[in-house]
This record gives C-alpha cells, structure tokens and sequence, in this order.
C-alpha cells in the first residue's frame, strides 16, 4: 500500500471540491429564490392596494 | 423551470449518482493495480476525465460565446458563463490531482513542463474571464465582453491538448495514432470514469444556467417594481 495517502489525497480533494461547489450553488438557488418570492409577495400587495 | 424540466434533471441526476457508483467500484475494485507506477496510478482515472471536463466546458463556451454573438440571445451567455465557472472547477481538480500524483512518481509537486504550464495558463485565463466579467455593469455589454473572452480563451484549449505531442514533455501520452497504450480493464475503467463526469459536468450545467435564469428573471422583477416604488 505504498503511496496510499497520495491516492487517497486525490480522491479527498476531488469530491471535496465537487461537493463544495454543489453546496454553493445550492444555496445561490435558494437565496435567488426567496429574493423574488418576497419581490413577487411586495408587487402583489402593491397592486392589491392600487399604488 | 415546468415539472417535466425538473423530472428529466432528477433523472440526469440520479444517471449520475449510478454513474459515480459504477465507476468508483471499476476503480478501486475491480481495475489491476499498475505494476510500475502501484495503487497511486488509481488517481489517472479522474485525473484524465477531470481535465476532459475543463476541455469540454471550455469548448461549449466557445460555441456559445459565439452563438451569442450571432444572436445576442441572453440564454448563451448563461450557459457561455455557467459552462467557464465548471470548467474552472474541474481544471482546478485536474491541476491539484495531477500535481498528487507527480509528488511520488516525478519526486516533484510541480514541473514548468509544457502539459502542465500550458494547463495553468489556461485556468489562469478562465478564472481572470470570469473576475473581469463582473468589472462591466451593463448587462449586453458584460455578456458581449465575456462572449469574445470564451472565443479569445479557448485559443489555448487545442494547445493544451496538443502540448505532449508538440514538444518534449515528461508528461504521459495517453493515446496516440495506434489507439490507446492500456490494457482492456483499464480502458473500460477510463471510459467509464469519462462517461460519469461528462454526466456530472451536464447536471452541473443544468442546475447552474438555472441559477442565471432566476438571477435574470430578479433582475427583470426589480425593474419592473421601479415605477411601483416612484
């Protein structure tokens, strides 16, 4: 099992980097998400008071 | 995005994670271990697809730097965009594996060889295209400017792939005009590892343009509440 640690080095970084960068645009779809449901929410109580 | 987009990404999605299974079973299980090289030879088959990956991704930036040229159509700059930001990732995965990997077998973390140079100038270019991008606040112009940087950029990409045949180069040639240098069960593990991150690389894609498509739709929202707010 010579150079175990490199291998297993590699293959860390590989789904660490794969998963942080799901991890990130999971959460930029979800903050985009939220920001036009409240927009979409402010609009309609705009137009239900005829501003 | 309706229900029957959502249904063929959650297909795509779970293609995939099958996909992921297969090949790490194909890599750690079932493929020999390389005599010369021992278990550390296990890094090629992502290294290769990772760097497969950045090509790809570049490559379908280019395509769509160009079609957004032809039609100014702001769904290729999501996708030109989106498809520069996994590419990035996965030439990152490609440079920090491959330097791994030269750590036991070239005694070096890193060489100025002319693969791995050319592969740093490349993400050096991609990652400086995407920090300029932001630079230019109207919307036409910044997916104008990072249309012609994908074009500009992706003059490299052939280089890159072309750099161990082009000049002396301690870097490993995979295939060459008499196909590839492997034996059948690594091939098999290679292919299969490039069919998965070619499936990984098309669900990132998808997600992500979604990602700029709601960033656009927000934008359209809040120019639309101005006269509402005045």
């Amino acid at each position: 099992m010579k150079n175990f640690w490199y291998l297993f080095a590699a293959y860390t970084f590989i789904w660490t980097a794969v998963f942080a960068y799901i991890y990130t645009i999971a959460q930029r779809q979800q903050a985009l998400e939220q920001d036009i449901k409240a927009l979409q929410q402010a609009m309609e109580r705009r137009i239900g008071k005829g501003d | 995005m309706n229900k029957l987009g959502d249904s063929w990404l959650l297909s795509l999605i779970g293609l995939t994670g099958l996909a992921v299974i297969v090949s790490l079973y194909l890599v750690f299980v079932y493929v020999p271990t390389e005599l010369i090289m021992g278990i550390v030879q296990r890094i090629f088959y992502f290294h290769v697809p990772s760097a497969w990956v950045g090509f790809l991704a570049f490559l379908v930036a280019f395509v769509a730097g160009i079609a957004y040229l032809m039609q100014r159509e702001p769904r290729w700059d999501m996708v030109e965009v989106s498809s520069i930001e996994i590419g990035v990732l996965f030439s990152t995965i490609a440079l920090v594996t491959g330097s791994i990997w030269a750590r036991p077998i070239w005694n070096t973390w890193w060489t100025w060889d002319p693969r791995l140079t050319t592969t740093l100038v490349m993400w050096l270019y991609y990652v400086a295209s995407l920090m300029l991008r932001r630079v230019v606040d109207s919307e036409d112009r910044r997916a104008r400017f990072g249309a012609i940087l994908s074009i500009v950029g992706f003059v490299n990409v052939p280089v890159v792939f072309l750099a161990i045949r082009l000049w002396r180069t301690i870097h490993p040639v995979m295939f060459s005009s008499e196909g590839f240098e492997m034996a059948p069960g690594m091939l098999l593990t290679l292919g299969s590892s490039l069919v998965t991150f070619t499936l990984l690389y098309l669900c990132l894609l998808v997600i992500r343009v979604r990602i700029e498509y709601l960033s656009s739709e927000l934008s359209r929202l809040r120019q639309l509440s101005i006269p509402a707010r005045s």
